[in-house]
């Protein structure tokens, strides 16, 4: 059995709306060991993005806890969350969220350099050169492909060696063979860097292709 | 087109509550409060001013001549709603008591004077009631000549052939006497018993006025309906009433021009950013009504429909504002001016409106065209940039249309073409030291922490934006420094000009061997050196230009002037044109002339001019034009004789001294122990110039004060419109593991960095701009101001960092899941 690198315990996430208190997810358990590749599928609106987000500590859960690498983030202020993220976690998002005014390698530094990590542009370039686009360093976001695009993004999420990487639909706006080279990069740096996947996906493909999958619907776990 | 407009209209309320018109809205608001504060105040003390200005001529406007003006156009004037009155003056004797004394009778119509008021008390001091004449046969008198003559109340007094009785004392009126009446006291009569009086005979020197008063456009009009006004009258207007206060009131209102000038062109900054925001923001609406087949006209139809409803709506706000904040002031101002309050104009709300129309399209107009152009793919892709170089010509057209609406504003073409000639200049230069700047920023290498090296890395990857912000904050920073330098420099000259040393007495008519026994009598009284001026009285007969030919008409020609002669050049004095005599040229027979006269009459170096005084008539060479501080209160000459011209021609002497106010015994025993010398007491007309400028100065700092704090409201809309596009960086930031105080400290950084490079840029700008305006629009003398400077940078720096900074703090606070969502 793996050891456990991240623990959902009854996670429920509530907002306000016009129409009074909005229930995004209830109840959730989960419980995910150290070199999984996990999807969580599920329609629109099911609350698979705001999982992802409260898994990450990138926002709070109404109820319940999660124990991330060991530290309960639910109970850690927003620093101390940063702090795990800058170090150990990698995320890779739907629409990129390069940096428009940043170099592709600029891009991939930023996290290098706001954990303070020595030799950052070396890196930086070896992460590239890792995603195919070792010719591409000094190109701006928009002078690259939707592909190319997330290539970067998924140099930046594995520069700093994660233990964790979020994916947020990392597919969802590419084109066929674009989406099959991202997938495949995604599996290599699990296979070759032990990183923890989670991906968030609509694509069953993508999904398939992953150790275990969840779904969600109205915000339950159905399976 | 139609549908277009329709469309505009039902979205209006949406897009302005979500955020996107309310940028811009609040961006006009600010603008507006701004604009109308400076205005509606202006505007208010402008007035003030000048009907205290007006006090001066005892109305808005006066002819003036030595022969009967006739009843023609107070007839005409009183047709056109004007204000009319009529004053006659001139030197007479007066007999009281067995006593006699030259005075300057001043005989008035009952509407007089039409500006300022009459303070006429009976002999125990309570004020009497009264017209602008006293009745006929009867008399109000200056305290002078109740002192001299021993008048009590209803003693009789004769002038010429009749006798009157003196009513009132005539404590205070409003034009006081200039030139040769100045130096006697008055007597004023009513006008209808000049006849009984006899004394106006063929070529008596007589001053006939008639005073105008009404709307300035009224009193325009006026003019326009009898122009050419004869050659013989003098027309005065109180913009043009004399050295002093001419100026005083120029400069006061350049100043407020200056102010409203900066504080337009800093809100066109403004919202030329909150512009391409609004334009930003409308990227992904105008390509999704594209795709759904929107045209170009409905496009631009529907955002300018948006466009003017919000242009109302954000204008009145900002009219109720303005008003707010100059009401305000105005409780303040009122207890410290001399003068009442006009109440506000109209004028501020059209400004408002016309400045909001020029500056919402202005600004706006250029990214209506790139909306209206832009293929909606390339916006769905995110593939699209505002790029405004090929659109040189639109920011050509809404800079032009700027200018054009400024002229109209503030009918100065020097001072609104130079201050705009300027600012573009100042702002490419600014662009070239900015990019110089932020390009030696990039080999800059920062060992102080991921937050300083994010900050500084911002700077220089955002290039061009960041060199336009240093354009932008600059711009807006140089003109706070040049508002504050001027206002200062300002202020300051008046208060040199009118210091508490100016001289408040003149006494003249002093003879040869007097003149030991008066200056011991001065020098011990008043523990100073008191210095004479030799006093010629003179006549300029003709001129004889070098090129040959003589000229013997003009206006100062035959006309009995006051010369003096001097070895070396006086002080209140500057040579501007040929030299002055030295001792080696003392045999030279010169005459060094006031820059003005000469002008106007059109003479030049090496004229000779032909001089009668004494009985003698001479001829002089024009060695040398003169700069003369009219404003000195000293004795001032058109004409200064050489020595070896002057020195033995039958003189007298002249001298101004200042007299402690607390201090009669001085001024009494002066006329006590040397009664054939006359004395001029100037306290009265000073004060009145005091008044007059005291509001200026005062005015002057309150129009200051609001255009700075509509300045710094303005800059710092600026500053957070700029922080709007980090939102998305910061979040991003925090997803990557950035703590807060890091994000913090890069935008701290970044906004730190951006104030200093803005500021330095600012104060070299503010050094350039204000040595420009203080020299070559106010008439100063300009040395940079350390403290305004140092002040001004320290303010802007701190302003924009902390601006900054609090403008990016809500979105580090904010869940980076939202901001991102939202993106």
């Amino acid at each position: 059995m793996k050891n456990s690198i991240l623990e959902v315990k009854n996670i429920t996430k509530e907002v306000n709306s016009p129409e009074g208190v909005l229930t995004i997810i209830k109840n959730i358990n989960l419980s995910i060991g150290s070199g999984d590749v996990v999807s969580i599928v599920g329609p629109s609106g099911s609350g698979k993005t705001t999982l992802l987000a409260i898994m990450a500590g990138l926002d709070l859960p109404t109820k319940g806890s999660i124990n991330l690498l060991g530290s309960k983030i639910t109970t850690l202020n927003e620093d101390k969350r940063s702090q795990i993220r800058g170090k150990d976690v990698g995320f890779v998002f739907q629409s990129f969220h390069l940096l428009p005014r940043l170099s592709a390698l600029d891009n991939v530094m930023l996290p290098l350099e706001i954990s303070g990590s020595e030799h950052a542009q070396e890196k930086a370039k070896d992460a590239l050169a890792r995603v195919g686009l070792e010719k591409r360093v000094q190109h701006f976001p928009n002078q690259l492909s939707g592909g190319e695009k997330q290539r970067v993004a998924i140099a930046r999420a594995m520069v700093n060696n994660p233990k964790i990487l979020f994916a947020d639909e990392p597919t969802g706006n590419l084109d066929k063979s674009s989406s099959k080279a991202v997938s495949e990069l995604l599996f290599s740096v699990n296979q070759s860097m032990d990183t923890t996947l989670i991906i968030v996906t609509h694509d069953l493909i993508l999904a398939d292709q992953c150790n275990t999958l969840h779904e969600l619907a109205e915000g339950e776990l159905i399976c | 087109m139609l549908k277009g407009f329709n469309h505009g209209l039902r979205k209006f309320w949406s897009d302005l509550t979500s955020g996107d018109l309310l940028i811009l809205a609040f961006s006009i608001v600010l603008a507006v409060t701004a604009i109308s504060g400076v205005s509606f105040l202006g505007d208010r003390l402008k007035s003030s001013i000048k009907q205290q200005a007006s006090v001066v001529l005892a109305a808005d406007l006066s002819f003036r001549s030595a022969s009967d003006l006739g009843a023609q156009y107070l007839e005409l004037a009183a047709t056109q709603s004007l204000g009319v009155a009529e004053t006659v003056s001139f030197l007479s004797m007066v007999i009281a008591n067995e006593d006699n004394l030259l005075s300057s009778i001043k005989a008035t119509t009952p509407s007089y004077p039409l500006r300022g008021k009459l303070v006429i008390t009976d002999f125990n001091g309570q004020v009497i009631e009264h017209a602008g004449s006293p009745k006929r046969g009867y008399l109000w008198v200056e305290p002078k000549l109740v002192e001299q003559l021993g008048l009590e109340q209803n003693n009789e007094m004769a002038i010429g052939k009749a006798t009157f009785i003196v009513e009132g004392i005539l404590q205070d009126f409003p034009d006081r006497n200039v030139g040769f009446l100045a130096f006697s006291p008055t007597v004023i009569a009513n006008i209808n018993d000049l006849d009984v009086m006899g004394v106006i005979q063929t070529g008596s020197r007589v001053v006939y006025r008639n005073l105008f008063s009404g709307s300035e456009n009224n009193i325009d009009e006026f003019l326009e309906n009898i122009e050419p006004v004869p050659a013989e009258i003098r027309v005065q207007k109180i913009d043009g009433i004399g050295d002093q206060l001419g100026r005083t009131l120029d400069r006061s209102t350049r100043f407020f021009n200056l102010a409203g000038l900066f504080t337009i062109i800093i809100a066109a900054i403004s919202s030329m950013i909150a512009a391409r925001r609004y334009a930003d923001r409308h990227l992904l609406n105008t390509s999704l009504m594209k795709v759904f087949g929107a045209s170009k006209n409905f496009i631009v139809a529907s955002q300018v429909t948006q466009l003017i409803l919000m242009i109302l709506i954000a204008t009145s706000v900002g009219l109720f504002f303005g008003y707010l904040l100059q009401s305000i002031l105005i409780g303040v101002l009122k207890d410290l001016l001399d003068a009442e309050l006009p109440s506000a104009s109209f004028k501020p709300i059209g400004i408002a409106f016309l400045t909001s129309f020029c500056l919402v399209f202005g600004a706006a107009s250029p990214y209506l065209k790139l909306l209206g152009e832009a293929e909606p793919i390339r916006i769905l892709r995110n593939d699209f940039q505002f790029k405004l170089k090929n659109n040189l010509a639109i920011y050509a057209v809404a800079l032009f249309t700027l200018v054009v609406f400024l002229l109209l504003l503030f009918e100065d073409i020097f001072l609104v073409s130079s201050i705009m000639g300027a600012m573009i200049i100042l702002a490419s230069v600014l662009y070239v030291i900015g990019s110089l700047m932020v390009y030696l920023l990039s080999f800059f290498q920062s060992s102080s922490g991921i937050g300083w090296k994010l900050g500084l890395k911002n700077i220089v990857h955002r290039r061009s934006e960041s060199v336009l912000q240093i354009v932008v904050f600059g711009l807006s920073l140089m003109f706070l420094m040049v508002l504050a330098e001027t206002r200062t420099g300002l202020i300051d000259s008046w208060k040199e000009t009118l210091s508490e040393d100016t001289p408040n007495y003149f006494f003249f008519n002093i003879q040869d061997y007097e003149l030991p026994e008066i200056k011991a009598y001065l020098d011990q009284e008043l523990d100073s050196a008191t210095v004479f001026t030799p006093l010629i009285r003179g006549r300029l007969l003709s001129v004889q230009p070098k090129e040959g030919g003589l000229m013997k008409s003009g206006e100062m020609i035959d006309r009995e002037s006051n010369l003096t002669w001097y070895d070396a050049i006086p002080d209140n004095n500057q040579v501007v044109e040929g030299s002055w005599w030295t001792d080696d040229a003392g045999s030279q027979m010169e005459v060094s002339i006031d820059s003005g006269i000469a002008a106007s009459m059109g003479l030049s170096i090496g004229d000779q001019l032909n001089f009668a005084a004494g009985g003698t008539n001479f001829t002089a060479i024009v060695s040398n034009f003169r700069e003369v501080t009219w404003e000195s209160f000293a004795p001032n000459f058109f004409f200064v004789l050489s020595p070896e011209l002057g020195r033995d021609l039958p003189q007298s002497f002249i001298t101004s001294v200042k007299i402690p106010t607390d201090n009669n015994q001085v001024s009494k025993g002066f006329v006590e122990r040397f009664p054939t010398v006359t004395s001029v007491d100037l306290n009265a007309a000073l004060q009145q110039v005091r008044s007059i400028i005291g509001s200026a100065s005062l005015a002057v700092q309150y129009i200051f004060i609001l255009a700075l704090i509509a300045g710094i409201l303005t800059l710092i809309a600026s500053v957070f419109s700029s922080a709007d596009q980090r939102k998305k960086e910061s979040a991003i930031l925090h997803t990557l593991g950035a703590k807060r105080s890091k994000i913090f400290q890069s935008a701290a950084a970044e906004f730190l960095v951006l104030g200093l490079l803005s500021g330095f840029t600012a104060v070299f700008a503010a050094t350039l701009f204000s040595g420009f305006l203080s020299t070559q629009v106010f008439d100063l003398n300009y040395k940079p101001n350390i403290f305004v400077l140092g002040l001004g940078f320290t303010v802007g720096v701190l302003s924009i960092s902390i601006a900054g900074t609090l403008a990016i703090r809500k979105t580090i606070y904010t869940s980076p899941v939202v901001t991102l969502r939202n993106s």
